[in-house]
């Protein structure tokens, strides 16, 4: 049964590997962005005296990964899917026998498994050279990274089936999916990190979700996290993905049971 | 002026269509609203955290950021359709602009108007509001109309980039997002003053991408503020001028590309 999920990941690489050209136009938007994000905190660092909870090469790592795995961040894009949802032509795949959330999610993971390898890793390499990225040689750091970006990847694909599936009452996703990206890009981290907030505002980031895609992950490459901290930030990754993909599945059920499909 | 008329007759008709999905459109424009309301507040939110910035201070920055802000998002707002233009070459459908009586440059503009915009434009105006009432800007007319006039050039300036974009796309067919990098890219660079950037980085975007003339320049005449750099003040008061002559050469390379336009067909 895993395999048909596999074929369908597979799928949505393949799918995506036609688009190299605009990928590499892609790339280089990272790179612009990183680069104005990067001479910013220049800037910003370069008249301070007090020390900082991170410092400016940190601050330079950070916006790079950022840059790296932007495209695996959730509600980034086009949703396919949910547009099938909505020009009636999703009636083709429920008609097989497979899960339909499953469908889904291999969906999302082929895809984010294509941006990790065309998009984070060439990021890495260029970055080390262009902007003296940081790159950790604690085997136990990479080793709790990797398991970290994994959940921050799945996590993204159920906090995106979720907000998408809201398709099936608005017909038109955009404006719901357009809230919740608000709130995952500032509230991961993703525009200014964690750390550099003021102290009441990153009470808030800790109860919610957000953090488990950028500030959880990168803290623990920036070794920030460790050891016994570090677990417990995995485990409340874990946390999440389990309760969005549980809500990501009831939505779905929920909407299937009123859908009705437009066109024939 | 027929043209003029039948381009508004249009833009009510785009209008209408988006006022369909109600919900939706009212939770888009609800959370561009948001979204760059977040964006701003992270700015702030590196000055809680580091105070000033090279020389400038946090409602100097909301100003020159609500400037850009406002520029892009009637941009975009009026400029769609030069942005989707690549889905009609891809579809052939630039064909039926072809045989039209009407320049196709005012199709492609009233192809889609995007209402939702208005989201991101309040909020960047709110923001310079803001900012201009903390750093106590007397607006006589002569600098209002100088504001104005600096709104439009942005405009123009953006999508002057649009035309470019969508210009290359006669022989590309598909979109190249590489333009992407001065729009969204650019926005984000002009919301933070040019002179706190590296050499190279200023002047790409003052002379080969004129950028600098959106917002920085025009501002720096507004706040009545030199330049750290020592540029001369003649760039700020020609700021508003250079916006309509980029879109103007844009046009004139765009009327090129249609000549040499081979359809996809059907």
């Amino acid at each position: 049964m895993l395999r048909v999920y596999l074929e369908f990941a597979k799928k949505s690489f393949q799918k995506r590997m036609q688009y190299r050209i605009a990928n590499l136009a892609g790339l280089l938007t990272n790179f612009f962005f990183a680069t104005v994000r990067i001479l910013v905190f220049t800037a910003f660092y370069a008249a301070q005296t007090e020390p900082m909870p991170l410092d400016l090469n940190e601050v330079i790592t950070y916006v790079c990964l950022t840059q790296a795995f932007l495209m695996v961040m959730p509600l980034w894009g086009r949703a396919e899917i949910a547009e099938t949802i909505k020009d009636g032509s999703v009636a083709m795949q429920l008609a097989k026998p497979v899960d339909f959330h499953g469908y889904w999610f291999a969906d999302e993971c082929g895809k984010s498994i294509y941006y990790v390898i065309m998009r984070a890793i060439p990021t890495f390499v260029l970055a080390r050279f262009l902007f003296d990225m940081w790159i950790p040689l604690d085997l136990t750091v990479i080793i709790l990274f990797l398991f970290s970006i994994t959940l921050a990847i799945v996590l993204g694909a159920a906090i995106n089936i979720t907000a998408f599936g809201t398709v099936f009452w608005t017909l038109d996703a955009t404006g719901i999916v357009g809230f919740a990206f608000t709130l995952s890009t500032f509230f991961s981290g993703f525009l200014v990190p964690i750390a550099l907030w003021p102290e009441w505002l990153q009470q808030i980031a800790a109860w919610l979700p957000f953090e488990g895609l950028v500030h959880l992950p990168f803290s623990i490459y920036l070794g920030k996290l460790t050891g016994g901290a570090a677990l417990t930030a995995i485990f409340k990754q874990s946390l999440w993905v389990l309760i969005f993909v549980s809500l990501g599945r009831l939505i779905l059920r929920r909407g299937f049971s009123h859908l009705v499909i437009q066109g024939g | 002026m027929h043209a003029l008329s039948l381009y508004l007759h249009f833009v009510r008709v785009r209008i209408q269509s988006q006022m369909e999905y109600r919900f939706s459109f009212l939770m888009d424009t609800f959370s561009h609203f948001c979204v760059t309301f977040l964006d701003f507040t992270s700015v702030a939110l590196l000055f809680a955290r580091f105070h000033t910035l090279k020389h400038w201070t946090l409602w100097e920055v909301a100003f020159l950021y609500g400037m850009i802000g406002i520029s892009f998002a009637l941009a975009e707002m009026i400029g769609r359709g030069i942005d989707v233009f690549p889905r009609l070459v891809v579809r052939g459908e630039f064909d039926n602009m072809l045989i039209r009586p009407l320049g196709t440059f005012y199709q492609v503009l009233a192809y889609q108007f995007q209402l939702r915009r208005l989201g991101r434009t309040s909020q960047a105006l709110l923001v310079f509001c803001i900012a201009s009432s903390h750093l106590g800007i007397v607006w006589t007319p002569v600098k209002l109309l100088f504001l104005i006039a600096a709104i439009i050039g942005g405009i123009c300036f953006f999508m002057g980039l649009f035309v470019i974009g969508a210009t290359i796309c006669f022989w590309t067919v598909q979109s190249i997002e590489v333009l992407n990098i001065f729009t969204y890219g650019g926005t984000e660079a002009g919301q933070y003053p040019m002179s706190i950037y590296r050499y190279w980085f200023r002047h790409f975007f003052t002379f080969v991408v004129p950028l600098a003339f959106v917002n920085y320049f025009p501002a720096l005449s507004l706040l009545g503020k030199a330049d750290p750099n020592g540029s001369p003040m003649i760039l700020s008061q020609i700021g508003p001028a250079i916006g309509p002559a980029f879109l103007s050469l844009t046009l004139v390379f765009w009327r090129f590309g249609v000549k040499h336009y081979q359809s996809t067909g059907h």
